[in-house]
């Protein structure tokens, strides 16, 4: 979801009031052409926006939150929930903790080490299903009018529009910044997570809890890798045959 | 226009099949050449000039026709049998290769050699034009021999038709479901051969345009797939591992 250009010059008016355009362009590394293009067809990227924002030390959230698309992402900070901090912790760092619990291992070597920053390779796939009550998908889709095979298609590639991101917070009840975190869009820090708060969700959970959803994302991760083999096998039987 | 329609099918068939010569020589799928191969011929004994040409030499009596015949045979067959196989379509594999598709082809090719031998075959005429033209009973065994000799590919075809089209909504490399598309696409154009009596006369260039573009399709969509698995050697081996 771009963002108008009107809108995008006012805001950066009152971010860097005195700026040229090259300027800003040379504060935020982003190239000249890329803007004015933007600028021209009158669609500002969001990243364009975040990384404006990141260069005059302004918060990419409170930034987006000026424009009307993204209003949502004022108002109180929502704290994330537990299940969304989890989601966010990647399969090796999560598998880690889980060899270092004493249930999985009775003598544990060194403890696990410090956790890699999210997003990670599933994060958008993982974080929708862990705020996933089984319909969210369906709101999304007919609040958004996107279609439920395109939405799924965005998640297997890890991806999402940070309007779906955006719209699948607002349907599960959870704070709107969630999804920007989980595809990369904006840091934990600046969506104002806890500093430690993935750690200490993930200490949170019991022995039982870690090794199931270690199960759980060992189980996806092998689906997704058979069904790579599997095409690779097929491709490998076409090139064979007809190459 | 069909004159350049047929020249250019042959033009590209032939260079298919000469790139594929290297390819065949250190004996990389050598029935994939023999399919492009015999392919160029059968367009060739297609046109008039060069039927012409090789009737003459063949005696004059029409056996070019024949041979054209069998050689479009032998290209659907093997051509059948790899496609089959490669895209790991194992129904249309048995159809085509077991006691039915056999059979089939067995038949066929006894109607069509009887209706061949029934007819009074002087004098060469490509399409056998001229011998339809003689009347009496003739122009009917041409109308049947003619059915006959596209009952076989139209068969293959069809067996290959419902596999290709699952194989373009598969999570393939894009240049092969284009490729399977364009196969789907040729299956379809020679199945529509079969619908060739109910044209009328004044349409008859409408078969041609089906037969070239049927031929077209399976010889682009075989070379793409060709193309597909160089592209694929040449980005492998580029970025290593970086994939899952």
């Amino acid at each position: 979801m771009t963002i108008p250009a009107k809108a995008f010059q006012r805001w950066l008016q009152s971010i860097a009031p005195d700026a040229s355009t090259a300027d800003v362009c040379r504060v935020s590394g982003i190239k000249r052409t890329t803007l004015a293009q933007q600028l021209v067809r009158g669609k500002v990227a969001v990243h364009t926006v975040v990384s404006i924002s990141r260069a005059y030390h302004a918060n990419p959230v409170a930034s987006l939150a000026v424009f009307d698309d993204y209003r949502v992402l004022a108002g109180p900070p929502h704290p994330p929930t537990k299940c969304e901090l989890v989601s966010q912790i990647s399969t090796p760092d999560l598998l880690r903790a889980l060899l270092s619990r004493s249930a999985m291992d009775p003598a544990p070597g060194a403890a696990a080490p410090a956790l890699g920053p999210a997003p990670h390779a599933t994060s958008v796939k993982n974080w929708v299903d862990a705020i996933d009550d089984g319909e969210v998908r369906q709101r999304v889709s007919a609040s958004t009018g996107v279609a439920p095979q395109n939405y799924s298609a965005q998640l297997t590639a890890n991806r999402l529009s940070p309007e779906l991101a955006m719209a699948t917070a607002v349907a599960a009840g959870v704070g709107p910044v969630g999804g920007l975190v989980a595809t990369g869009l904006v840091t934990e820090e600046e969506a104002g997570w806890p500093a430690g708060a993935r750690q200490a969700a993930l200490d949170s959970l019991s022995d039982g809890e870690l090794t199931v959803l270690a199960g759980d994302r060992l189980q996806a991760l092998g689906k997704v890798l058979r069904r790579h083999e599997h095409d690779q096998a097929q491709t490998e039987k076409i090139w064979e045959n007809l190459g | 226009m069909i004159e350049t329609l047929q020249w250019s099918t042959l033009a590209i068939c032939g260079l298919v099949a000469a790139a594929r010569i290297p390819s065949a020589l250190r004996g990389e799928n050598r029935s994939l050449f023999g399919i492009f191969a015999l392919m160029t011929l059968a367009i060739l004994l297609s046109i008039q000039g060069p039927y012409l040409v090789i009737d003459q030499a063949m005696g004059g009596i029409n056996l070019a026709n024949l041979l054209l015949r069998f050689v479009v045979f032998g290209a659907i067959f093997f051509l059948g049998i790899r496609v089959s196989r490669g895209f790991g379509a194992d129904g249309a594999y048995r159809l085509i290769t077991g006691k039915t598709g056999l059979m089939v082809l067995l038949t066929i090719s006894a109607v069509m050699v009887a209706l061949f031998l029934l007819m009074d075959t002087s004098g060469s005429s490509a399409g056998l034009m001229a011998i339809s033209a003689k009347g009496g009973r003739n122009s009917a065994l041409v109308e049947y021999y003619g059915a006959a000799g596209r009952a076989y590919p139209a068969f293959v075809a069809l067996a290959l038709v419902p596999p290709m089209v699952r194989a373009v909504r598969e999570r393939l490399p894009l240049l092969v479901r284009i490729a399977a598309g364009l196969l789907a696409l040729g299956g379809a154009a020679v199945a529509l051969t079969l619908l060739f009596p109910l044209i009328p006369p004044s349409m008859s260039a409408a078969e041609f345009i089906i037969n070239y573009s049927a031929v077209l399709c399976y010889v682009v969509g075989l070379a793409l797939i060709w193309t597909a698995r160089i592209v694929n050697r040449h980005s492998g081996s580029r970025k290593t591992s970086t994939e899952m």
